[in-house]
């Protein structure tokens, strides 16, 4: 890349047969990450393959992204094995990855730009975790609504579901494991939310205790998974479900221990 | 006739909220938020319709209204210049099936509590009862609403362009 008299930057050398091959790796395990299912990961990463002149042919598994880059003429190629990036589920870096494509793809930016711009969009920084929080707890309180919850059950999941998500995001932050993360929070929502059912608070205390958990079920993975099922992508189909199942399953301990632990009357 | 309309809006109301709150835990773009909200209104009101008014079975109705979903999600996803899965999947959350869920586990616990045969046997009976029903809420509904995305991949794909 030279930087001309004007101060614009202009693309001279294309980019190496390597260069692209890691470049689409780390594409890759970020949409992988991100939550993209794996029709679009092919579909964004064929476009630029095809706009770069490259044949690019890659191995979607649970955790990680074989890529494979070969040139036109089959004189050059390149493979590595990329792990995937673990940023949650974000349908903002998901949309804005899949703008890039077409971007490259329309010939709107160059391969150098894309790499930047790539960089920029994985290290933007989502909305503030107090909103993320509020809109949780007001989205959990109308499930509750939803299910047919009076106005004592809905204070009282939207109390709980405030508590646990907020513990989920503190300890999420400290790097705990998931699987526990999410037993601690259900456990947490469980224990508020049997409120209704220790002081007879509204008609309705287990459609509370039932809803005050619903935060946490992992639906966008199990979406996820049966749309890789469609798509043929059986490991990587098996792979979500079974991480949603475990998320699942966590949860349910939760609730069950903090029934227990009040010792409820079902 | 007006308490029926009003009981439809108010299901379409709290289902939006829902799904504007499940959606920012995902972080879509701004411009989504507002499409995920009309999207699922839309589909949990017509979900509401079939099993209040038409007394179609849940696992129907679900299926039925996770098709309109996607097909809403479809037709919204050029407009808001983001993936078809970015409106689809959180406007979609609030139909899971949470009450048949909580029910799998209670009875589940139940069991455990009981051990008389004919106690133990009606709560196995309610475990699995609310456990096939939710799972099979869940696949019609996840079936039903990414069909469109398969139907339409041209439009579901080139959204974001």
């Amino acid at each position: 890349m030279n930087i001309c008299r004007d101060g614009m930057e202009h693309e001279t050398a294309s980019p190496t047969i390597e260069e692209i091959g890691k470049f689409f790796a780390d594409y890759a395990a970020c949409l992988l990450g991100c939550g993209a299912t794996c029709i679009r990961i092919e579909k964004n990463i064929g476009r630029m393959a095809e706009t770069l002149g490259v044949e690019a042919d890659m191995t979607i598994l649970p955790s990680h992204i074989l890529m494979t880059v070969n040139s036109k003429d089959g004189l050059a190629t390149w493979s590595t094995n990329h792990r995937m990036h673990h940023t949650g589920i974000d349908y903002c870096i998901n949309t804005k990855l899949s703008r890039l494509s077409w971007a490259m793809a329309d010939g709107k930016i160059g391969f150098r730009e894309a790499v930047a711009e790539a960089k920029r969009i994985v290290g933007e920084q989502p909305a503030p975790e107090w909103v993320v929080l509020l809109l949780a707890s007001a989205a959990n309180t109308s499930f509750c609504r939803l299910f047919g919850g009076d106005g004592e059950s809905m204070l009282l999941v939207f109390l709980a579901t405030m508590v646990g998500y907020r513990l989920k995001q503190v300890m999420l932050a400290a790097k705990v494991d998931v699987r526990v993360v999410f037993l601690c929070s259900a456990f947490c929502s469980s224990v508020i939310s049997a409120g209704g059912h220790l002081f007879g608070w509204g008609s309705t205390p287990e459609v509370a205790l039932g809803t005050s958990v619903l935060y946490l079920i992992p639906g966008i993975v199990y979406i996820n998974s049966v749309s890789d099922m469609l798509d043929g992508h059986y490991v990587c189909a098996y792979s979500r479900f079974m991480n949603a199942a475990m998320l699942t399953a966590c949860l349910s301990l939760g609730l069950c221990a903090g029934i227990l632990l009040l010792g409820l009357s079902l | 006739m007006n308490d029926m309309l009003l009981n439809i809006f108010q299901d379409g109301f709290f289902a939006a909220i829902a799904a504007v709150g499940f959606a920012s835990i995902s972080h879509p773009p701004r411009n989504a938020y507002a499409w995920c909200a009309v999207i699922a209104a839309v589909g949990h009101a017509v979900r509401y319709v079939l099993t209040t008014l038409l007394a179609v079975h849940i696992i129907a109705a679900s299926t039925l209204a996770a098709f309109t979903i996607g097909l809403l999600a479809v037709y919204a996803a050029p407009r808001a210049k983001c993936p078809a899965e970015t409106c689809l999947f959180p406007a979609l959350l609030p139909m899971i099936p949470g009450m048949y869920a909580y029910r799998t586990v209670e009875g589940l616990l139940l069991c455990l509590y009981h051990s008389e045969e004919a106690a133990f046997m009606h709560n196995i009976y309610m475990l699995a009862y609310n456990g096939f029903t939710c799972a099979f809420i869940v696949l019609g509904m996840v079936l039903g609403a990414t069909i469109p995305i398969y139907l339409f991949k041209k439009i579901s794909f080139r959204a974001t362009r």
